[in-house]
């Protein structure tokens, strides 16, 4: 009791060690059902001749792939690719719609004009309160095959699109190469980029009205349009040629039933989310842009919108996560994405835990890979705090 | 413009509400006209579809299937004892919290006609659904089931109103938070002893796996997220790791997974059935999120609470326990029913992954039925299964904003 | 004091939490006495036990099966299944248990299906599933005898083709996971048309579109084609199936590689089947034939006989099976032609190779004798 002298306390109650022995004892806890797990994977798929190597990925594939220049001979590996860029290529289209609807419904909901708000309300409450897999099935089965005609009785609207449960025609660039395409497109784009860029600086300068959308813009349509002639590039029309699209692009039934029904269920999610970021702006930043005698479009779009984009960018990146995900759901409708690949090769004879094990590993590296692109942009857009 | 907007609404009746709100500009009179017209004809369509085109009788016919699946129908009794034991359970804890703020005098104390006024208000679409498949049922059963479980809902929130306004010793309040926490499991096992979980299907299969799903996450979600916001390094990241893995991947793989793979890891006698490993599936899942909702719980309490705590002598963990934790909860009530709402519609995905009859994948089989084949009436059952998840999650999500409004919380 | 009664109380609770969790997997473990739940008692292996003991003791077979395959297992208005596969699981039932209803009959998706059999969760696959040797091999699946001889073929609408070689630039719908597929493709290469095969997860959704037109043939092996034929929303005869048939489809039951005893019993109670009809036994008459004369009817039933030096014997193969599994099988069941009169030529499919050798078929069953 007199003592004064502050000796280390005894190993059982000193907390450094106390933590970390906790700490220690539950990681040993994991790891042993871990181990365990192992343990029985092991023992069970030794039992059966089963293997839990990944030198499937070099058997033949076995089936085909639809709508993909894949021949059943090509090894699994192969099939991974085309099922992740079949997964890559919804998502991205997926997102690029539902983005567009999400933010026009949102802002739809709070316009002052009644039918568009109480529409944009419906739409929402709707869709969101749906489960996917009852929207999409709806799709495929009530809206893809049912509603959308034979291939016989298909719909060529202009004679530029077809219409029918086979595919959807749709007109396709044709003649030029695809990395001519991208250049054009690039060139095009630092032609407006570098106009912008000056426009600005002379509205800046002198403050004449820059015009740097209508300028740079209209300098990127015609790079564009010129170098396709230049390059000797066409279009082609789709065409119904006997039981078969010809010509244009074909749009596969099974991605356009997925896309839409993705698109259409993020973007109600999207749509409350823009809505929340909106009202979440100071009322006085539209009322000092009316002061600024900014029309409707223009307080939209370069007062409110700017700042509401910066709130709503990490949920925005959450819903665009979740629509990466829910692409899976294309596997119970015929589209060859990821796990739709993984489970038909399993089928086929690929050993279970493996294929599963990389297809999820997959899902998982996408979904960092988009939540660093999304911080990426936090951070770029971040309101820079005084 | 502007000044006609800065004018003081008149109330010249419906041409100026219609000059304001409809035909403000022209681009505002083209959107009304337009999008007025689009509406007006997929209400009309819909309206023919729903009462005139719609062969309805597949759902009649297979009512039972959808709702319950195979359950034999001499243990159906089981399941309204359920029900109304639910109704009873609801009731005893409206009651409470009722009784509690009677108590403590925060409560406003409206009539109690306009209170049954509100709350059929609140609940009137599940009012109303709950009596379109009354209507739809050719038998008694169903009917004393829901007058059983009113009668029970009613008995249960008197009793509560009762208890909760009077002082009551503190191991009656125990033993009665106990019995309470107790009955949802006696109801399990008064189920699962007459039909065993895994042969429980359709919107029965539905419901119950969500509410397990959320229930049994609790546990692991509330550790996940105190071992993130923990210093505990090792902790830490283990529980980072297990988070970020499961919130990666897609729900629908991990079902897959447990379908295909489970058998391998985990010795035979023990391998679950179909609907456990839904529900394992469900619950490892769920927690990962609701752990990330709990951190967000647990920083939206002020570090002042803790320091409170701490003064008067508290140890951190009971600190954490009785003081941040509850706190920390209460806050993500709302938060947590988003997470319900989905998981609830998230469990049509079950049937497609682990071939569970399902209410959604009855909605199909059934259209593969000799009466029904090839006929087109695929649309019928999706739009009756779309229609009462539908109501679930849009009555929850309405009562989730009410519980947000109320608890304030985005209001700080 | 008061810490103790609060901790007390939280240890309680987490002990009725932990114990209720427990409990709702051994109750569900329970369930599979009562043929409800599909738990899996494989472990046999790990202790050297067969799994012919292993299903003896359980009481109840793991027969993994389907629910939608018209005339090989169909789900009926009361939930039990119904057609030609499921009998043979009844058939194995009833000579491994003497309950041809002791089954536990287990739906797969085509894609589940070999991993159902290497994860134990089923005894024996009866799912028409082709006998390839890549299956015999790599999927750790051993075949028994074949009990249906398929072949692929293509269904088209009536009027539409007259032969596959007509199918030029058109789309064939398929199921995935099956030999179906690289069959098609197959073809297509070998006749030089240009097919897009289209593969769909399951038959419903296939069934489906191809009604909605999505497709111009659909492309299967001729019984299930002749299935689908057959209850038709449009009726039979709005479908065609084109003469071709090309390629083998022997459909076998299969077992897990690595168990004799269990692959022997399984196949001896398929082989009874056919020993049955050989012999003219059938489910009508067989409690007769146990009065037979013929030494070869009575050794089969698992009567008393005289053998060659004129001692009254009976027969046990040393199979793990009850002495008269074959009785059990045979009047529970009834033989391979019974199985096939009932549920398949209501189909319209004709015995063809799937007769006795004595007819000209292919159908043959090793002697039952010493």
């Amino acid at each position: 009791m007199t003592t004064t002298v502050r000796s280390r306390p005894r190993f059982y109650r000193d907390v450094r060690i106390l933590t970390w022995a906790f700490q220690l004892l539950v990681f040993a806890v994991v790891a042993a059902v871990g181990l365990w797990l192992w343990g029985n994977f092991r023992r069970n798929t030794a039992s059966s001749g089963i293997p839990t190597s990944f030198d499937f990925l070099s058997n033949p594939t076995t089936f085909s792939i639809p709508g993909a220049d894949f021949s059943p001979n090509e090894p699994v590996r192969n099939a991974y690719i085309v099922g992740l860029i079949n997964t890559l290529r919804v998502s991205i289209v997926g997102i690029v719609f539902a983005t567009i609807v999400g933010v026009l419904v949102g802002i739809g909901r709070l316009a002052q004009n009644w039918v568009v708000s109480r529409l944009s309300t419906v739409y929402v409450e709707l869709f969101r309160n749906l489960p996917l897999l009852v929207l999409l099935t709806f799709i495929f089965l009530g809206v893809v095959l049912q509603f959308l005609p034979a291939i016989a009785d298909s719909w060529t609207p202009l004679g530029w699109f077809v219409f029918s449960n086979r595919g959807i025609g749709v007109p396709w660039y044709d003649g030029i190469s695809g990395w001519s395409l991208v250049g054009l497109v690039a060139v095009g784009g630092l032609g407006w980029w570098l106009i912008a860029r000056w426009r600005r600086k002379v509205h800046e300068r002198t403050g004449r009205p820059s015009r740097g959308v209508l300028l740079g813009g209209g300098f990127f349509v015609l790079a564009l349009v010129l170098g396709w002639v230049a390059l000797g590039g066409g279009i082609t029309l789709p065409a119904v040629d006997g039981r078969q699209i010809a010509g244009g692009i074909r749009v596969d039934p099974s991605f356009f039933a997925l896309l839409i029904a993705l698109s259409v269920y993020t973007a109600s999610h999207i749509a409350e989310i823009v809505r929340g970021a909106i009202q979440a702006i100071p009322k006085g930043q539209s009322e000092a842009a009316m002061a600024l005698a900014l029309k409707g479009f223009q307080r939209m779009w370069y007062v409110i919108l700017p700042q509401a984009m910066r709130v709503a960018i990490p949920p925005l990146g959450n819903q665009y996560l979740n629509l990466i995900k829910n692409s899976s759901l294309g596997a119970g409708f015929a589209y060859f994405e990821l796990t739709n690949v993984t489970q038909v090769t399993v089928g086929n004879g690929s050993p279970a835990v493996p294929a599963f094990f990389l297809t999820l590993l997959f899902y998982v590296v996408l979904s960092l890979v988009t939540s660093a692109i999304v911080n990426i942009a936090n951070r770029r857009f971040k309101v820079v705090e005084r | 413009m502007s000044a006609d907007a800065m004018r003081p609404p008149s109330r010249s009746g419906p041409s100026e509400w219609m000059r304001r709100n409809l035909f403000r500009t022209w681009y505002d009179t083209v959107l009304t006209v337009v999008f007025g017209a689009l509406a007006l004809y997929v209400l009309a369509r819909a309206i023919v579809f729903v009462f005139v085109d719609a062969r309805w009788e597949i759902i009649e016919v297979n009512l039972k299937l959808l709702m319950v699946g195979r359950w034999p129908s001499e243990e159906l009794t089981t399941i309204a004892v359920a029900v109304a034991m639910t109704g009873l359970l609801i009731g005893l804890v409206a009651g409470l919290v009722r009784g509690r703020q009677v108590r403590a005098g925060t409560a406003v104390r409206p009539s109690i006609g306009s209170r049954l006024a509100d709350l059929a208000g609140r609940f009137s679409l599940l009012i109303g659904t709950a009596l379109l498949l009354l209507a739809l049922t050719d038998t008694a059963g169903p009917w004393t089931m829901a007058i059983a479980t009113l009668v029970a809902g009613v008995v249960g929130r008197l009793v509560g109103g009762w208890l909760g306004s009077r002082f009551l010793p503190r191991w009656v309040t125990r033993l009665g938070a106990l019995l309470i926490v107790a009955i949802p499991f006696v109801v399990f096992f008064y189920l699962n002893r007459a039909v065993p979980l895994a042969a429980w299907e359709g919107f029965f299969f539905n419901i119950t796996a969500a509410m397990a799903g959320i229930l049994l996450c609790f546990p692991l979600g509330v550790l996940l997220a105190l071992a993130r916001r923990s210093r505990l390094r090792l902790l830490q990241s283990m529980s980072i790791v297990y988070i970020e893995f499961v919130r990666g991947a897609p729900l629908f793989v991990l079902l897959l997974m447990a379908n295909v793979s489970l058998e391998f890891f985990v010795p035979a006698a023990i391998a679950p059935s179909k609907v456990v490993r839904a529900i394992t599936v469900f619950t490892l899942f769920t927690a990962a999120y609701l752990a990330e909702i709990v951190r967000g719980g647990l920083q939206s309490v002020p570090r002042g609470q803790e320091e409170a705590a701490t003064a008067l002598g508290l140890s951190p963990f009971k600190s954490m326990l009785l003081i941040v934790l509850p706190q920390a909860l209460r806050n993500v009530i709302p938060a947590q029913i988003g997470q319900f709402i989905s998981l609830f519609k998230d469990t049509t995905l079950a049937g497609l992954a682990l071939g569970i009859l399902d209410m959604l994948s009855a909605a199909q089989v059934i259209t593969q039925q000799p009466a029904f084949r090839g006929q087109g009436l695929i649309i019928e059952t999706l739009v009756f299964v779309g229609f009462l998840f539908w109501v679930g999650s849009f009555t929850m999500s309405r009562e989730s904003q009410r519980l947000e409004r109320k608890i304030g919380v985005g209001e700080r | 004091m008061k810490r103790i009664k609060s901790l007390t109380l939280l240890a309680v609770m987490a002990l009725i939490f932990a114990a209720c969790t427990e409990a709702a997997d051994t109750t569900t473990t329970a369930g599979e006495g009562d043929g409800v739940g599909t738990t899996v008692a494989e472990g046999g292996q790990e202790s050297g036990e067969s799994l012919l003991d292993v299903v003896q003791d359980r009481g109840v077979l793991n027969c993994g099966t389907r629910d939608a395959l018209p005339g090989f297992a169909v789900l009926d208005e009361n939930g039990e299944h119904i057609g030609f596969d499921s009998d043979f699981c009844r058939v194995i039932a009833a000579a491994v248990l003497g309950d041809a209803e002791a089954v536990e009959h287990i739906d797969l998706e085509t894609a589940d299906r070999f991993t159902a059999l290497q994860s134990g969760q089923i005894d024996v696959l009866v799912r028409n599933t082709t006998w390839t040797a890549g299956r015999d091999g790599e999927q750790g699946a051993t075949f028994l005898t074949t009990t249906f001889y398929d072949g692929q073929g293509m269904m088209v609408n009536t009027g539409d083709f007259e032969s596959v070689a007509d199918m030029d630039g058109v789309v064939v719908c398929v199921a995935t996971g099956t030999t179906t597929e690289g069959n098609a493709a197959a073809e297509a290469a070998r006749l030089g048309l240009d097919w897009e095969v289209r593969p769909f997860p399951d038959t419903d959704l296939l069934q489906e579109a191809f009604i909605a037109g999505q497709c111009d043939g659909w492309s299967s092996d001729v019984s299930q084609l002749t299935g689908f034929r057959s209850v038709y929303p449009d009726g039979p005869d709005a479908l065609t199936i084109l003469p071709e048939v090309f390629s083998k489809e022997p459909l076998a039951p299969a077992v897990l590689d690595g168990d004799t005893a269990w692959a022997q019993a399984v196949d001896w109670a398929i082989l009874a089947t056919i020993q049955a009809e050989e012999l003219g036994i059938s489910s009508e008459n067989v409690d007769e034939m146990l009065e037979s004369d013929d030494v070869n009817v009575r050794r089969f039933l698992g009567q008393d006989f005289e053998d060659e030096e004129g001692n009254i014997t009976t027969f046990d193969p040393q199979l793990g099976l009850p002495i008269d599994f074959n009785y059990q099988v045979v009047s529970q069941v009834g033989n391979y032609g019974e199985i096939f009169e009932e549920h398949l030529a209501p189909l319209g499919l004709e015995r063809g190779v799937n007769a006795l050798w004595t007819d000209g078929g292919l159908m043959y069953a090793p002697p039952y004798r010493p």
